[in-house]
């Protein structure tokens, strides 16, 4: 369903992705741990284009893209069939709530507007933000605001969503609702690729975790195996600094 | 030094003959300047090859030049090649057909835009590039990005340095005098040549420049305030907002005081 074949991505002299290979399943919900500068981040954004990678191949559903030939319509192509959900969240600053989640329904995606609107209503509601719809960005909370950052890419129904670090920029009191919220998502069964710190969070969701270090695929597979069965020493490492009580989700 | 109101008053309304002249002088540079200003701001936002390093290079040294001197030599040229420019078209018409009025529209107009193209780079700039990556998310191209994303926030940013720009073109029509085409000050000075009211006459051009200086301050006030709804929810609330920002300001300084 995705697919990355051999990914390399430099800024400058500087190789932050060194020839990494992906595949996601329909449905799947992965989960990419790894240092500060690992390139986690730098992956999930070179999935939608956000930054050209250097070479490689990347397969979204049906639409093949090889990146050194990537014209402007493969990279549309690819862009409508992935929603991203930012860091910072990104949020239309000159939209309400409600117009930033139709926006990219009416313009990119030509849905008529008032269909537009009742899919974006419906998805506002989904999120528990119905009485913000006509809300703009600066009088919404961080959590608020992601909850739209996240309406806005599950209204597009894509067929991936990509969230890069969805709760680092928020008050740890916020951080719950968000990870409950993103987990609404994956009951949904749409296929999600997230990029977190919340290591419990993705002991909990995740179908399959990657750990990445220096610009590589680490190691990876179901999250008992790597959280409880690390086989690289890298991978023991890092794990080794978040103590992970079986049931600490739960306190 | 007496003054006389009477006079006063009539060079006020000899100048007021001509404000549609001076209209023109500050519609069309303004309307060219937003249009090119901004074409230049993007070509350098984007870094189009060649031409955003010309204008990197062009519009820095322009700004250099003051206005009455570059208006004087676009003044030489057109007097002294205008015919063989229309001769070598083939036309009939000889430079007596062609009001003079162009080459200040030439001038204002080349000053607006390097000023606007300014103006309108450093709103660009301000604009985080978040803004451009969600758009991009959703499947918008970089055209309906600009359009409907970018655009509008640029538009709310930029108006403070927009009505400046503007004031400073409202004040500058009035030296395209100096090559001789009718506009408000030179309307105000017509009754004060014939009584030697000079002082009087220029009492009057000031007053008529500042009325207009305060409408168009008034017109982008209004366009400030609609255009930047989004930044803080309704347009009204700006006030109540500053006012309890205020408020709880001196109330939190009363208490300060009482503590110490």
């Amino acid at each position: 369903m995705l697919e990355i074949k051999h990914i390399r991505k430099s800024f400058g002299r500087n190789e932050v992705l060194k020839d990494v290979s992906l595949n996601v399943k329909k449905g799947e919900v992965v989960v990419i741990l790894g240092p500060s500068g690992s390139g986690k981040t730098t992956l999930l954004r070179c999935l939608n284009f956000l930054e050209k990678a250097d070479s490689g191949e990347i397969t979204i559903g049906n639409k093949n893209v090889v990146i050194q030939n990537a014209g402007r319509k493969d990279i549309l192509d690819l862009r409508r069939k992935t929603g991203f959900v930012f860091q910072n969240y990104n949020l239309f600053a000159n939209k309400t709530a409600l117009e930033n989640i139709m926006e990219g329904l009416v313009t990119a995606r030509k849905v008529p507007k008032k269909d537009a609107r009742n899919i974006a209503e419906e998805t506002l509601k989904w999120v528990g933000l119905h009485d913000k719809a006509d809300y703009y960005p600066s009088q919404l909370s961080g959590g608020q605001q992601q909850r739209v950052g996240i309406a806005r890419a599950v209204a597009l129904n894509p067929e991936v969503i990509l969230f890069d670090e969805p709760t680092s920029a928020l008050d740890p009191e916020l951080v719950g609702e968000i990870l409950e919220l993103i987990k609404k998502v994956a009951t949904k069964g749409i296929t999600m690729i997230v990029v977190t710190h919340e290591m419990t969070f993705a002991q909990d969701v995740a179908d399959k975790v990657i750990f990445m270090d220096g610009g590589v695929v680490v190691e990876e597979g179901a999250p008992k195996e790597i959280f409880y069965r690390p086989k690289e020493e890298r991978t023991k490492q890092f794990l080794a600094k978040f103590i992970i009580p079986d049931n600490m989700y739960y306190i | 030094m007496q003054i006389d109101v009477k006079a006063i008053f009539e060079s006020f309304v000899s100048g007021l003959t001509y404000l549609p002249k001076t209209l023109i002088l500050i519609l069309v540079p303004l309307s060219i300047g937003l249009v090119v200003g901004t074409s230049i701001a993007l070509v350098r936002i984007y870094k189009v090859p060649v031409l955003s390093q010309f204008f990197a290079v062009f519009i820095p040294v322009y700004q250099g030049v003051p206005i009455v001197v570059a208006l004087m030599v676009y003044n030489l040229i057109y007097l002294m090649k205008t015919n063989d420019v229309l001769k070598f078209f083939g036309s009939s018409k000889t430079i007596a057909d062609i009001d003079s009025i162009y080459v200040g529209l030439f001038a204002l107009s080349l000053m607006m835009i390097c000023s606007i193209s300014e103006v309108m780079r450093g709103a660009l700039l301000s604009i985080n590039k978040g803004q451009y990556e969600a758009s991009y998310s959703v499947g918008m191209t970089k055209p309906q990005t600009l359009r409907k994303i970018i655009l509008p926030q640029v538009i709310s940013i930029a108006i403070p340095a927009l009505i400046n720009t503007t004031v400073g073109l409202i004040k500058s029509t009035s030296i395209v005098y100096a090559i001789g085409i009718a506009e408000i000050l030179s309307g105000a000075l017509v009754p004060s040549s014939r009584k030697y009211t000079f002082f009087e006459g220029y009492l009057a051009a000031a007053i008529i420049y500042w009325i207009l200086t305060i409408l168009i301050e008034l017109l982008y006030s209004y366009l400030e305030k609609r255009t930047s709804i989004f930044k803080t929810g309704k347009t009204e609330n700006k006030k109540l907002w500053s006012l309890k920002c205020w408020r709880s300001n001196t109330s939190e300084k009363a208490l300060a005081e009482m503590k110490s």
